[in-house]
């Protein structure tokens, strides 16, 4: 972070910019601002899209004074709770925040306002909802003017989505490349044929790709008089990326995990013995913040986050996310977000300077970490030696709840079945030893109806 | 002649092109279901009411 304490991740838009004081987040409104800022708030569509959960609310900080001379004021945004990137989003999370974008701008028109930007880093779920965090993406609209942030939207929206949808969910990681969304000739080729017979994706990303690449040497002034779009026609443009958003799916099925919980070796009464452990424990130790890391479809994020605790459920495989995220949705969940995550090569910070979008490191350490049964594949499938991997989540929390899963377990059997067993200090007593160079352990109790342990230890500061 | 502030993003040329052509296209299809939903409300028929009002869906 820069010495005035402005943040990393905001500094294209002159309208203003982010910065911490203290450890609260602001954002410092430009005078060149001024004008959009007012119709905000004065034409009643801040209210109306705080009010849906669209947009993140904020007070005026008049008691901090602007950072610069272009300031205006500032203004103190609610926190979000867990920031995430789209690379990190199931499907349904890619087409809830695209959906949210398009609802907002056909808000916005209606109030003379539209959104000057449409990045899918400007929306994080909140509340278990894709909301809008940048409050400074909205300009006054003028009848005539195209929507800039067109080429963004379908860019960081319709073809990423688009691509999971019709070739491949794991596609999502080619957001993590290009930051301002996927090229659209990349999608375009990348997209199966019969995507050309739908009109929606032909016009919005086929034939948009190829105008790109025809008119890319020409200079054309968006905003004068002969190329207008009146407000009828932006209307049937949005309405056109949202019946193109609304009509892709994509079905989580036959992957990893998908099915994982009926093919376990797990008794009911180990699963049940484990739940109640992990609430207990999250009960008695009151963290606000838990990363549960391979959490699968949420089952033991759910009894983490009942304890009050926002918890961030991980896992490596798009359908179990993706099924975690719609339970989300539909018990209406607050406190549980579940993310993508490849932990044996975890998000990277990326973007300008490295800075713009955090690692997924720096986004904690947090109060709590859950790892239940995944010790066995980071240790046996990916090679990490357990002092590597008890420094991995020492630095990452402060409590640790983790699952010792021993070599006469049949899951850890299948995994070696096939290789030489290379792991001769994993066992209870090796575990235990690389663990407690780095954490004290509280507790440890034998899963009922099963050969496994699960520990509670602190981290030693 | 200009006739709103510039953006502070390149809205690319090709991006804009196709927009105004596809603009006028979809444009037309929502001001024909308009003027159908107009027809069909002098036949007693209720207009749809708009999704983006209250809803909070997205």
């Amino acid at each position: 972070m820069p010495k005035t304490g402005q943040l990393s991740a905001s500094f294209r838009d002159p309208s203003g910019f982010l910065f911490t004081d203290n450890g609260i987040l602001y954002r410092q409104i430009n005078r060149v601002y001024s004008k959009d800022y007012a119709r905000l708030m004065d034409s009643g569509l801040y209210e109306r899209l705080v009010k849906a959960g669209l947009l993140i609310p904020h007070i005026e900080a008049d008691q901090i004074s602007v950072k610069s001379d272009a300031g205006l004021k500032v203004i103190q945004p609610e926190r979000v709770s867990f920031i995430s990137y789209p690379y990190e989003w199931s499907f349904s999370q890619l087409k809830d925040a695209a959906l949210a974008t398009l609802s907002i701008q056909k808000r916005a028109l209606k109030m003379d306002m539209s959104l000057k930007d449409a990045s899918a880093y400007n929306i994080q779920f909140v509340r278990g909802k894709a909301a809008l965090i940048d409050t400074l993406s909205f300009e006054i609209y003028k009848e005539g003017q195209p929507w800039t942030a067109y080429k963004q939207f379908c860019q960081h929206f319709l073809a990423p989505l688009a691509l999971m949808s019709y070739r491949d969910v794991r596609l999502s990681q080619l957001l993590r490349v290009y930051i301002d969304g996927v090229p659209l000739d990349l999608a375009s080729g990348l997209l199966p044929a019969k995507t050309k017979f739908n009109f929606s994706l032909l016009t919005h990303v086929h034939i948009h790709a190829r105008a790109q690449k025809r008119y890319s040497d020409k200079v054309i002034a968006p905003r004068t008089g002969t190329l207008r779009v009146s407000r009828q026609a932006m209307i049937g443009l949005i309405e056109s990326l949202e019946t193109a958003v609304r009509n892709l799916t994509w079905k989580p099925a036959g992957t990893e995990w998908g099915d994982y919980y009926e093919n376990t070796n797990y008794s009911d009464s180990a699963f049940e013995h484990k739940k109640i452990l992990v609430r207990e424990w999250s009960v008695e130790k009151k963290p606000a913040l838990v990363w549960d890391f391979g959490g699968n479809t949420g089952i033991f994020s759910r009894e983490a986050a009942s304890s009050g605790a926002f918890t961030v459920s991980f896992d490596i495989d798009p359908a179990a996310v993706e099924q975690n995220y719609r339970i989300v949705k539909s018990n209406k969940e607050q406190n549980v977000l579940p993310l993508v995550l490849d932990l044996t090569n975890p998000s990277p910070s990326i973007g300008w300077n490295n800075t713009e979008r955090d690692s997924f490191g720096a986004r904690g350490p947090v109060d709590m970490a859950l790892a239940l049964a995944v010790i066995h594949h980071l240790a046996i499938s990916n090679n990490v030696p357990l002092p590597q991997l008890a420094d991995f989540f020492s630095a990452h929390c402060k409590w640790l709840v983790i699952e010792f899963v021993p070599k006469s377990d049949s899951q850890v059997q299948r995994l070696l079945t096939s290789r030489e067993d290379i792991f001769p200090n994993y066992t209870r007593e090796g575990f235990e030893a690389a663990f407690s160079s780095r954490f004290t352990i509280n507790k440890a109790e034998s899963v009922r109806d099963s050969e496994r342990t699960l520990y509670l230890m602190e981290a030693r500061s | 002649m200009q006739f709103a502030p510039l953006p502070y993003l390149d809205p690319g040329s090709g991006s804009i092109i196709i927009q105004i052509l596809l603009a006028v296209l979809l444009g037309l299809g929502v001001a024909l279901r308009a003027s159908w939903s107009r027809i069909k409300s002098l036949f007693g028929a209720k207009p749809k009411s708009d999704e983006d009002d209250d809803s909070s869906d997205a």
